[in-house]
């Protein structure tokens, strides 16, 4: 009876300590663990590639194909990130209109949720570079215009309007690029734009950079009155000479009518 | 004063009288109305006159064996810096292009002298004197001012003043020395701020090191010394691509690092920023005149104004794994200039 006795308790304390042991850590587990977003929550985020999935296979597999291996007219979209997939879809440049030197601007095609689902399925085959959270134009103005000046304007012009490069390429103009956009434009360098890693330009350097390509198409003012297109001196000096000269002219002949 | 202007000058009307003298003393010019006409040669004779067309013709010919002797200089003289004699090339341009234009103005000087019609018309003109009270108050206060700043009163004072003066002439002496033989210093103009072993700064002064750029990336990178960053002809740019795309010369095998390249971005054509790089051609674009040069082949001119590739940076890394220059440009960087050598073996300076 002494030793049935002594066998249950034991057996039962087995079952409590377990107990036990599971609610501590359950509750340490709460108490400590960071709160997650809601997409960075696994089950949110397996649905985003769930759903990012069946819009890859609907808008998308024709050319990079159905398992991704790239093919007709596609490259394969193992390892470009979710930062490539935002730029090319927010921009509008994928779906691709048509076969050509470059990829054209145009209204995007997939709302910001799909965007997500779309970006979020091509990380999760293998990686790349992601979009960081929070908000990315919030740089330091006065950076990024010297980094802009250094890095960007000599394809972009200084005044973010874009020009030409060789055999009918061009940089295009960022006067309509959303903050990810831009940010995004760097992480993964589409097409012939160079690639700035975070080692070349660091994330708080892409923010300031972020911030003046805003703030410089945006917000800032032309400080004559016309922009005349911001392509600098030649149309600023067209404008001087055939309006100016225009001036002098009837000036002169102002001054010889009355002599 | 010939009869027949005289006569000329009654028939249209006109006064042939000279005026009366409006200041004191002799007229300036004496009275033009009673000099005598010295006419260069009346009339020639058949024989002069062909001997004088001969020689105004001569002139002209001579004009022309300068004209030719120019373009001939121009063309065939060796000019280039160090070239056998091309130290005459300038003069020779000179002399030539000054015996077109002196054979030219003497055969015409000798044409009026000689076979021209010879006669005198005659154009009234002012007194171009002011008046002599004016003269002499001007005198009167140059000398009061003299005395009064003491002139003539202190002869160490107005010597050492005229020496101060003289010596101001002596200032052109050195600007000489910059004119010439004495201007050709190929290596002011063939230098730039890269030394051996100068890290590879960018825009914010930081060193770039193995493993910052990604394949496709690209720094705009400046020598590491006193100034670097503001010295206009040591920009560069370093570029990553994957090391099978690079064609390397035998020569240059050493001057690249895993696909890390370096150029000057000094364009070879105009000098403007050669910095617009893609990253899938790897073309390097100059915006001013669309000169394209191959990043991935030694930057070699593929299309455009641009006459000779971009000159490389030979680099490495050193112990802490930061980008070095072995040295400067392999050629000077930029557009031509006189003393420029045609051709630069691919060595590191």
């Amino acid at each position: 009876m002494n030793s049935m006795g002594t066998s249950a308790r034991s057996r039962f304390s087995g079952y409590a300590v377990v107990v036990l042991a599971l609610a501590l850590l359950g509750g340490l587990y709460t108490a400590f663990a960071a709160p997650r977003t809601k997409a960075e929550d696994p089950a949110n985020q397996s649905i985003a590639v769930k759903e990012g999935r069946q819009l890859y296979l609907q808008g998308c597999s024709t050319c990079h194909g159905l398992n991704n291996q790239g093919g007709a007219g596609g490259p394969s979209l193992i390892g470009v990130g979710a930062s490539a997939v935002v730029f090319q879809v927010e921009s509008g440049r994928m779906p691709l209109a048509r076969g050509a030197a470059q990829a054209e601007r145009k209204p995007a095609k997939y709302d910001r949720t799909q965007t997500d689902q779309l970006a979020a399925y091509v990380q999760s085959l293998g990686g790349g570079p992601e979009v960081p959270a929070g908000t990315l134009d919030d740089g330091e103005l006065a950076l990024g215009g010297d980094l802009f000046r250094t890095n960007c304007s000599s394809c972009h012009n200084f005044a973010g309007v874009g020009g030409a490069l060789t055999r009918a390429k061009y940089a295009p103009a960022l006067t309509e690029a959303s903050a990810r956009v831009i940010y995004t434009a760097m992480q993964t360098g589409p097409e012939n734009m160079p690639r700035f890693s975070d080692n070349t330009l660091s994330p708080t350097e892409k923010r300031a950079i972020t911030k003046y390509v805003l703030y410089t198409t945006q917000e800032a003012k032309n400080p004559g009155g016309a922009g005349l297109g911001r392509y600098g001196p030649v149309p600023e000096g067209l404008v001087v000479f055939l309006v100016g000269m225009g001036l002098l002219i009837l000036t002169t002949l102002w001054i010889g009518a009355r002599a | 004063m010939s009869d027949s202007i005289r006569d000329r000058l009654k028939a249209t009307g006109e006064d042939a009288e000279p005026a009366a003298p409006v200041a004191h003393g002799e007229h300036p010019v004496g009275d033009p109305t009673t000099s005598t006409h010295h006419s260069y040669h009346g009339v020639l004779d058949a024989h002069s006159a062909k001997r004088a067309e001969l020689a105004v013709s001569g002139l002209f010919l001579l004009a022309v064996v300068g004209v030719l002797g120019f373009i001939a200089t121009f063309a065939f003289w060796p000019f280039e810096f160090g070239d056998r004699y091309y130290e005459w090339y300038t003069p020779l341009l000179g002399t030539t292009m000054a015996l077109a234009l002196l054979g030219l103005g003497a055969g015409a000087i000798l044409w009026a002298k000689t076979l021209m019609v010879d006669e005198e018309t005659v154009q009234e003109r002012h007194l171009l004197s002011s008046a002599e009270e004016d003269k002499e108050g001007a005198v009167a206060i140059l000398k009061e001012g003299a005395a009064d700043a003491g002139l003539g009163k202190y002869p160490l004072l107005r010597r050492s003043f005229l020496l101060a003066n003289g010596a101001l002439g002596l200032l052109i002496v050195p600007f000489l020395f910059g004119m010439g033989r004495f201007q050709f210093k190929e290596d002011t103009m063939a230098k730039t701020g890269w030394r051996k072993g100068s890290r590879l700064l960018d825009e914010l002064g930081r060193p770039v090191k193995l493993g910052d750029l990604e394949v496709g990336g690209v720094k705009s990178v400046f020598p590491d010394v006193h100034g670097g960053r503001r010295m206009a002809d040591s920009a560069a740019i370093i570029i990553r691509m994957r090391p099978d795309v690079l064609k390397t010369r035998d020569s240059r095998r050493d001057w690249v690092v895993d696909g890390h390249v370096a150029y000057s971005v000094i364009c070879t054509h105009l000098g403007c920023p050669v910095k617009l790089y893609e990253q899938q051609t790897h073309h390097l674009f100059c915006p001013c005149h669309q000169s394209t040069f191959d990043a991935a082949d030694g930057a070699k001119v593929l299309f455009g104004p641009a006459a000779r590739n971009l000159p490389q940076l030979a680099i490495a890394v050193d112990d802490e794994g930061y980008f070095v220059a072995q040295g400067d440009f392999n050629e000077p960087v930029g557009p031509s200039y006189w003393e420029r050598k045609p051709h630069y073996k691919d060595e590191v300076k």
